[in-house]
């Protein structure tokens, strides 16, 4: 029943990235070249897209919050609205992408695919590509937290422009996106050229497919410990967990620092539990499920990460262990 | 002749109905004013046409009028065709041999609701923060409002239109006078809206599940909770009586007589469905309610002796839309599928 109804669901690929990061020229692409497939496409500018095209869809971003007594709850209502109207066309679509504008903070695009039933019911959010603009990102992240939240939220970045900076300049950026975000994937790209399977149905949401999408997912040795304002945080633990702490700390955690905490994901052993429990969320949305059953004789380890802004990892690390049998 | 489920015949055979099988889902149908012809509209950019008579022959080819869906489409207060709205941004009235008026433009903008005044033959339609008023062969804008316009009705007497939006309802005076809006403020975002069939109350859905209602006359505000999905179909009885809702299982009716609903819990009848009622649309005079199921069941309710009957069973295609002749007769319905369906309640 789930599976049948997730092929069904159309794949919803996010597209953030800075004002002049190339966003527009890779929209262009998508929409021109042929690949044999068709993508509705909703963008924040009408008319700055070269194509003229059916499936181009304008919104004005629309962020709504939740009167549900949740501070950090927002979606975006045109969004919800846009996706419903589309439904109802009769030529069905490969894919849709959302475009947000430069200075958007992706959460509410995420939330709206956690949050919606409508939308989850005929759409699904398949990842976050953010796209870098190789020569400015550096004084970009001088100039607010916009940049900086944008990788951070990203699953795959596209460091694009790189033909405009020397390989030392286009190291350091490398550098500061991984120091931001080590679990994305960089395409390093000119004029936003890119082959469309780097960036599209990625299923980086899917909870089957996390360890798909990151294959050192369990790996140590990810975390930078630079003075990041945003940076990731990795837990590993090789004893089972308590349920029941677990459930109780992470829920007092996203409770309280859900705003700051951009992306969290996690493959857990459960004290007593045959299968893994995997989860991810945004913010304070989270998505979990039982994941594949633990093989005889493997290690049971556990490992969660978290992408946030003025995150206390000495704090999070003691009170992670405290949920450990 | 009248309408009465206590005839054997509902439980022995479903009604005489027809139904015309197309490619693209149904995102709305309504009948002529003069009740002769049922339109639907689609996501192909088509509406088509049919004599609202279920032995009637197969319906003529239409061209698409809108580029990509219809959105929203009534039928024409003013006249015995249709109008309708798409995510081309136009606003179109149609006739019944075909001809196509663009009432309005609105490049880059949707028109996904549209709401009439019968008496007057007025007109409003929802494009993005504006709502759009034709009255008296005139067009005014009023907006913009907070977030783009979810949807809007009129008032009884057709004098104002109120509009749903992120954090309430707005009313707007539309008659020559120039008066300041009215705002009703309910935090959150409102997707569906209904005015009472005697003004007195204004209805709405809203994203978190639950009906927001205000009492026009002193302002005062209620609100219904317990709903699994967004209340997108609300639909007053035409005695004003009773407010219908969609996303339960059997109908769900809370009750506006006397005192009003507070502190009661709304009457809920028929038969229980295998899924949620997607759309529910009262009976233009009497006493019934028609209501679609996501699973595809329609039904038809009496909430007098509180009894329903199937009039087409589940098939898995939503029923999107649902429409009563004005004679009160006939039913059109439209489903996810592309189904057209036509059901003649004489028995």
């Amino acid at each position: 029943m789930a599976m049948s109804q997730s092929s069904a669901q159309v794949p919803v690929t996010v597209l953030t990235g800075y004002l002049g990061a190339g966003k527009t020229t890779l929209l262009n692409r998508i929409l021109s070249e042929q690949h044999g497939k068709k993508y509705a496409v909703i963008v924040n500018e009408f008319g700055e897209l070269g194509v003229d095209n059916d499936l181009v869809v304008n919104a004005d971003e629309e962020v709504f919050e939740m009167n549900n007594g949740c501070i950090c709850c927002t979606v975006r209502g045109d969004l919800i609205r846009i996706i419903e109207g589309l439904m109802k066309r009769k030529d069905k679509f490969d894919g849709i992408l959302v475009e947000t504008t430069g200075l958007a903070d992706p959460g509410p695009v995420a939330q709206t695919f956690f949050t919606d039933e409508d939308v989850k019911a005929k759409t699904r959010l398949d990842a976050i590509v953010t796209v870098v603009d190789a020569k400015h990102f550096l004084s970009q992240l001088e100039q607010g937290d916009e940049a900086e939240e944008q990788v951070a939220f990203a699953d795959v970045v596209l460091l694009n422009k790189t033909d405009l900076v020397s390989a030392d300049e286009l190291k350091k950026v490398e550098d500061k996106i991984r120091a931001i975000n080590p679990y994305a994937r960089i395409h390093k790209t000119e004029k936003s050229k890119v082959e469309l399977e780097a960036i599209l149905d990625k299923g980086a949401f899917d909870l089957k497919r996390i360890l798909e999408f990151e294959p050192d997912f369990l790996e140590h040795g990810h975390d930078h410990d630079h003075e990041e304002d945003v940076k990731s945080l990795s837990f590993t633990a090789d004893r089972p967990i308590d349920p029941d702490k677990f459930q109780k700390w992470m829920g007092a955690l996203l409770q309280i620092k859900g705003p700051d905490i951009f992306r969290s994901k996690g493959i857990l052993a459960i004290d007593g539990a045959p299968r893994r429990y995997v989860f991810q969320g945004v913010h304070m949305m989270m998505d979990a499920d039982w994941g594949q059953p633990w093989k005889a004789g493997e290690t049971r380890a556990s490992k969660l990460v978290f992408i946030g802004r003025n995150l206390d990892g000495e704090n999070l690390k003691r009170s992670f262990q405290d949920c450990l049998k | 002749m009248k309408l009465d489920l206590a005839n054997p015949a509902w439980h022995t055979a479903l009604p005489p109905s027809r139904t015309i099988a197309t490619d693209a889902p149904v995102s709305a149908c309504a009948f002529s004013r003069d009740g002769g012809v049922a339109a639907f509209a689609q996501g192909d950019g088509r509406i088509r046409l049919l004599p609202a008579d279920v032995g009637a022959a197969e319906a003529p080819a239409s061209e698409p009028v809108h580029r990509g869906a219809v959105l929203a489409m009534v039928a024409d207060p003013a006249g015995d065709g249709f109008v309708s709205g798409g995510d081309d941004g136009r606003l179109l009235r149609l006739d019944v041999d075909g001809a196509v008026t663009e009432l309005a433009n609105q490049k880059g903008k949707w028109i996904d609701r549209i709401a009439t005044h019968r008496a007057s033959g007025a007109l409003a339609a929802a494009a993005g923060k504006m709502a759009l008023v034709f009255k008296d062969g005139e067009l005014r804008e009023f907006g913009p409002h907070q977030s783009t316009v979810a949807d809007l009705d009129f008032s009884k007497d057709g004098s104002r239109i109120a509009c749903a939006h992120y954090g309430g309802v707005t009313v707007w005076s539309i008659g020559n006078v120039t008066l300041p809006p009215r705002r009703f403020a309910w935090a959150g975002s409102h997707v569906a809206l209904k005015w009472s069939t005697d003004g007195k109350f204004i209805a709405t859905g809203t994203q978190e599940n639950d009906i927001h209602v205000w009492r026009m006359a002193q302002a005062t505000d209620m609100r219904m909770q317990g709903y699994p999905a967004k209340v997108r179909s609300l639909s007053w009885s035409a005695d004003a009586r009773w407010l219908y809702t969609s996303s339960q299982p059997v109908f769900t009716a809370w009750p506006f007589a006397g005192k009003g609903p507070e502190g009661k819990p709304p009457l809920q009848f028929g038969e229980e469905g295998a899924s949620l009622l997607t759309v529910v649309a009262a009976h233009p005079a009497a006493e019934f309610v028609a209501g679609g199921y996501g699973s595809g069941e329609l039904q038809l309710g009496d909430i007098k002796t509180r009894r329903s009957v199937v009039l087409k069973m589940a098939d898995g295609s939503a029923i999107t839309c649902l429409a009563w002749s004005p004679d009160g007769f006939c039913l059109a319905a439209g489903n996810d599928n592309g189904d057209l369906l036509l059901i003649d309640l004489r028995r």
